[in-house]
């Protein structure tokens, strides 16, 4: 059995902006589902620490708020990727798929250079 | 930017925090209630299914805790929440915020004005490019003859000579003014009056001086002595209305036409800051156009006796490198043999002229008039700032010790030390703003008045640096006892503070025995205030009661220069006689004369006489030149003999009038009459005294009437290029002037009224610094009782307060009323008397320094000492007293009920 896996901070960020481009307008309570489908239920995150990057991603501007209804008619605050966000996005993809790139680079070297 | 906008948005989560606390609450049930619904659909019942929804959410209070941290900057939160509890705590004390606040106002806002008026004077240089490099040239001795101020003057060959030295001087510039006061101009119809100065070429460029508008002057224009003026800016604007299409067009100077060439760079009023250059003419060869407004007719001239005429004054600029010394040493051999040429060989004892410098700083002119009294208001300024300071050490340290029980329930109940010291930090910071700002709108206006006051309203502003030094004296004296609370609670263990009620709070002896100190230091300093403002408030008394030997109320006086319209002195007199004539007829008008030396500016003209066909023994003398009737007129009795009359004309018997002091001292113990004076002016027959007149002031109202003085009909002396006319009125005298301008207009429209004023405003200006000084020390004074008083009543009311317990006890055990009066009453004034012992000898000192200004007072004068004690006791009496009868009229079982 593999061991559910806590998030780091700052990749919840990007995971954030990917789900909103992914899906578009999205609440925060369908962002927390995604996440953890996508992962295949392997990451836990407790919901509530999305909030508080939600909110630092509004500051920042790379998402906008609005209130609409749900598709169960209830009353939620939907976010939107806005253009610096896809912008943020986009690098923040390639700078994540670059440090992986090196990491797996390394750890497939071996060690018979020394 | 991101980062920026991120911050952006926090300042306003700051400001609007409440909207979105309830709308973050809002989306978070929104979520949980979504999952409880989706956990529903799974088969949860629904108690279970919201259960589960919020622990997979974990912990609501948490996730909105982190975003509040988020949304608002921390730092900013707490300051303003500082500011909202400190505004609440000095509101609290509405009246101890308001004494703090307009006391350190006052005490900010005087240093202001003061210490910016002596750095004018005193230290600041002049407003032009590298002034450090510029220096004043003065020669020790003058030969030949002088017309300027003292030792600044030049000749105009040694000028010529000195500027040819470029290995000393970059530049080297002169100037002087057209005459000793305002000259006559007229731009159009109207004549008025303004500051001429006549300059060499390179006057402007040599300075670094740029143009406004139009051109400057150059070396060709001084050599051809062009007619050409340039106008100073401030000139150009009040008067031509800043309009650019005057340049070329005609400008009248004393009746000659000149021509507008340009505006100097806004700023600039000349070199001498204690006179404001208005309009500036190259250097003028015309007899009419003089230096120093020197008659057309005398010997002396620019160029003519260019070799001994000292009339010019200098200022060089020293080249790179070159040191004042060095210049100096360079420039002597040059200076020696160009200073001689006009006289030849000197005799043995002769002084022989030496080259010295002074620097370009401050007020040139005025700083031998100003220096003292600036520096004995700067001590009594400095004096009031000290007492201000301790009073607001004070009353912050009564009102801390109140405050002492809600800090250490603070810190009992976990605030920590930096908490409490931003706190108290933040509310000294709000009580020095506040004084601070006020202080500066304050000072500004004090300034404003003391120029007013000194008339050298041009260079003076506040001074910025002189405000921020005041500003930190006082934030450090509110800092340190602001803070006070703040050492003693994190010193002292919470629970005595704690325990102590306000009726038992422990007095800390140390802490009572330094504010009564500061009480004592603070009376003494008033005190030593209250004795100089009696010594000077009685020197100004005594100078007003002065016996001038002129009835001055009711003569009004103004000048006139008509010598383009007269062009000789017998057409100045027919001018004159007709002028009077008209004048005479004026209704209001009850008698008028001339004066050609106007009485009461501070000068005087000075001659040697020999009496009675004497070859030699000069007898130094002052003299006037004077119309009919002048004793009459000015109201001097003629004690024997008679006064001119309309005979004493140009070919008329030669006469003179002398008065009682040359009698006395030339011709005692015999009849003065006939006996016969010889003057160098005229060379063919000497004069002869036909009136011994009773002594009057002549330079001034200090005029000591020591020096023997003569009066000369006016057309028997001529030279007469400028008059003053004497007119006597039973009514206003300045009530007369409406009527003398339009008689003027039609008389001589192009001459303006020369510095028309009565003549007691004359004279009154010749003591004007002695009435400044009064006034501002009186204000002082008052200022420092009033410090005082507050300082007392604040300390003495807060100490009454906490006494009011053991008042009631003592009232119950059957103190009287009158007893416990003097318990309070006792303490304040025996500290009163520590104060006023120490003061005395300050006050002593203080007089010494004062021993100058002062007239007719001795610096130990008993009636300002007995005075100033008086002021003194009678304010710590009614300072004490409130309190002491608060204290009296306490209700023992109320006292004794309470907490």
């Amino acid at each position: 059995m593999t061991e559910k896996r806590d998030v780091w901070q700052g990749t919840l960020a990007l995971m954030v902006l990917k789900t909103l481009d992914a899906l578009g307008p999205q609440h925060g309570y369908g962002i927390a589902r995604r996440i953890e489908q996508i992962s295949d239920d392997l990451l836990a995150i407790n919901h509530g620490t999305l909030y508080p990057v939600l909110l630092k991603l509004e500051q920042e501007g790379a998402i906008a708020a609005h209130w609409a209804a749900s598709e169960n008619n209830r009353k939620a605050k939907f976010y939107t990727l806005t253009k610096a966000g896809r912008r943020q996005l986009d690098s923040a993809a390639r700078d994540w798929q670059q440090t992986t790139e090196i990491i797996a680079r390394f750890l497939a070297a071996g060690g018979e250079a020394r | 930017m991101r980062a920026l906008r991120r911050t952006w948005n926090r300042l306003l989560g700051t400001l609007f925090g409440r909207r979105r606390e309830a709308e973050l609450a809002r989306e978070l049930e929104a979520h949980i209630q979504m999952q409880a619904e989706d956990n529903q659909r799974l088969g949860m019942a629904p108690a279970a299914a919201r259960r589960a929804a919020v622990l997979k959410f974990g912990g609501v209070e948490a996730a909105k805790e982190s975003c509040r941290e988020q949304r608002g900057l921390p730092q900013l939160d707490l300051l303003l929440r500082d500011l909202r509890y400190g505004l609440r705590q000095l509101r609290r004390s509405a009246g101890l915020t308001v004494v703090v606040v307009l006391t350190l106002a006052l005490g900010i806002g005087a240093n202001t004005a003061v210490f910016s008026a002596m750095n004018a004077v005193l230290l600041r240089y002049l407003p032009l490019p590298e002034p450090r490099r510029l220096v004043y040239l003065n020669s020790t001795v003058q030969y030949g003859s002088q017309t300027g101020d003292g030792d600044s003057s030049l000749t105009e060959y040694l000028f010529e000579q000195l500027r040819t030295q470029r290995r000393v001087f970059a530049d080297l510039v002169a100037f002087a003014p057209l005459g000793s006061d305002k000259v006559g101009v007229r731009y159009g119809k109207e004549p008025e009056e303004a500051f001429v100065d006549m300059v060499s070429g390179d006057f402007f460029s040599g300075l670094g001086v740029r143009s406004a508008l139009g051109r400057q002057f150059t070396l060709e224009d001084e050599h051809s002595h062009a007619h050409l003026a340039v106008l100073s800016d401030i000139w150009w604007k009040r008067r031509l209305g800043g309009d650019p299409a005057v340049i070329g067009r005609p400008l009248y100077i004393k009746g000659v036409p000149f021509t507008i060439a340009g505006v100097a760079a806004a700023g600039f009023t000349g070199v001498e800051h204690g006179r404001v250059s208005e309009i500036w003419i190259p250097l003028q060869s015309d007899p009419y156009l003089k230096p120093w407004g020197t008659a057309a007719q005398g010997s002396e001239s620019l160029y003519g006796s260019a070799l001994s005429w000292w009339c010019l004054k200098t200022m060089g600029r020293l080249a790179p490198g070159v040191s004042e010394k060095q210049a100096l040493a360079e420039l002597g051999p040059v200076f020696q043999r160009a200073a001689l040429a006009g006289v030849g060989e000197l005799g043995p004892k002769q002084e022989r002229a030496r080259l010295y410098f002074t620097s370009a700083r401050g007020i040139d002119g005025l700083r031998d008039d100003f220096e003292r009294p600036l520096r004995v208001l700067a001590v009594m300024v400095g004096l009031v700032l000290a007492i201000a300071c301790a009073n607001v050490a004070m009353l912050l340290l009564a009102r801390s010790a109140a405050r002492q029980r809600e800090l250490s329930l603070r810190m009992a109940l976990g605030g920590s030390r930096a908490r409490l010291f931003r706190q108290l930090f933040t509310e000294s910071m709000l009580l020095v703003l506040g004084g601070g700002a006020l202080g500066w709108l304050f000072g500004l206006w004090a300034t404003r008045a003391l120029a007013a006051w000194t008339r050298l309203s041009v260079s003076l502003a506040p001074d910025r640096s002189v405000l921020i030094f005041t500003a930190a004296v006082s934030l450090l004296t509110a800092l340190v006892f602001g803070l006070a609370p703040w050492r003693s609670v994190v010193r002292a263990p919470i629970g005595l503070a704690l325990q102590a009620s306000a009726a038992t709070a422990f007095q800390d002896r140390a802490k009572l025995r330094s504010g009564q100190l500061v009480v004592a230091l603070q009376v003494a300093l008033c005190l030593a205030l209250l004795v100089g403002a009696g010594l000077l408030l009685q020197t100004l008394r005594n100078l007003e009661a002065i016996d001038l030997g002129i009835r001055t109320p009711g003569l009004l006086v103004f000048g006139l220069a008509p010598q383009q319209r007269v062009r000789s002195d017998a057409g100045a007199v027919r001018f004159y006689q007709a002028l009077i004539a008209r004048l005479r007829i004026l209704p209001g008008v009850e008698a008028a004369t001339l004066m050609q030396h106007r009485v009461g500016t501070g000068w005087s003209w000075n001659a040697s006489a020999r009496l009675d066909g004497a070859k030699d023994g000069h007898l130094p003398m002052r003299w006037n030149a004077v119309g009919a009737d002048y004793f009459r007129v000015l109201g001097t009795p003629v004690l024997h003999g008679r006064d001119f009359t309309e005979a004493d004309a140009a070919a008329s018997p030669k006469v003179v009038i002398v008065d009682q002091v040359f009698a006395e001292r030339y011709l005692p113990a015999v009849d003065p009459l006939g006996h016969q004076v010889a003057v160098p002016w005229a060379k063919t027959s000497p004069y002869v005294i036909v009136g011994v007149a009773a002594n009057s002031k002549y330079t001034g109202v200090r005029d000591d009437n020591r020096k023997p003085t003569a009066y000369f009909p006016y057309e028997q002396v001529g030279g007469l290029e400028t008059m003053n006319v004497e007119l006597r009125t039973a009514g206003k005298p300045a009530a007369l002037l409406p009527a003398v301008r339009r008689l003027m207009a039609g008389f001589a429209p192009e001459l303006p009224l020369l510095q028309p004023m009565t003549q007691e405003e004359q004279f009154g200006q010749s003591f004007s610094l002695e009435r400044v000084m009064a006034r501002l020390s009186v204000f002082f004074a008052l200022l420092a009782a009033l410090l005082v008083a507050t300082g007392l009543y604040g300390t003495l009311a807060y100490k009454v307060s906490r006494r009011t317990a053991e008042v009631g006890v003592r009232m119950a055990l059957g103190a009287q009323r009158r007893q416990v009066l003097w318990l309070v009453l006792r303490g304040s004034l025996a500290v009163s008397l520590a104060g006023a012992l120490i003061g005395l000898p300050l006050a002593a000192a203080g007089a010494r320094l004062l021993r100058a200004t002062l007239y007719g007072v001795a610096p130990g004068d008993p009636w300002s000492f007995a005075a100033a004690l008086a002021g003194l006791a009678l304010v710590a009496v009614a300072a004490s007293l409130i309190p002491a009868r608060r204290a009296a009229s306490v209700d023992p079982m109320a006292a004794l009920r309470c907490d």
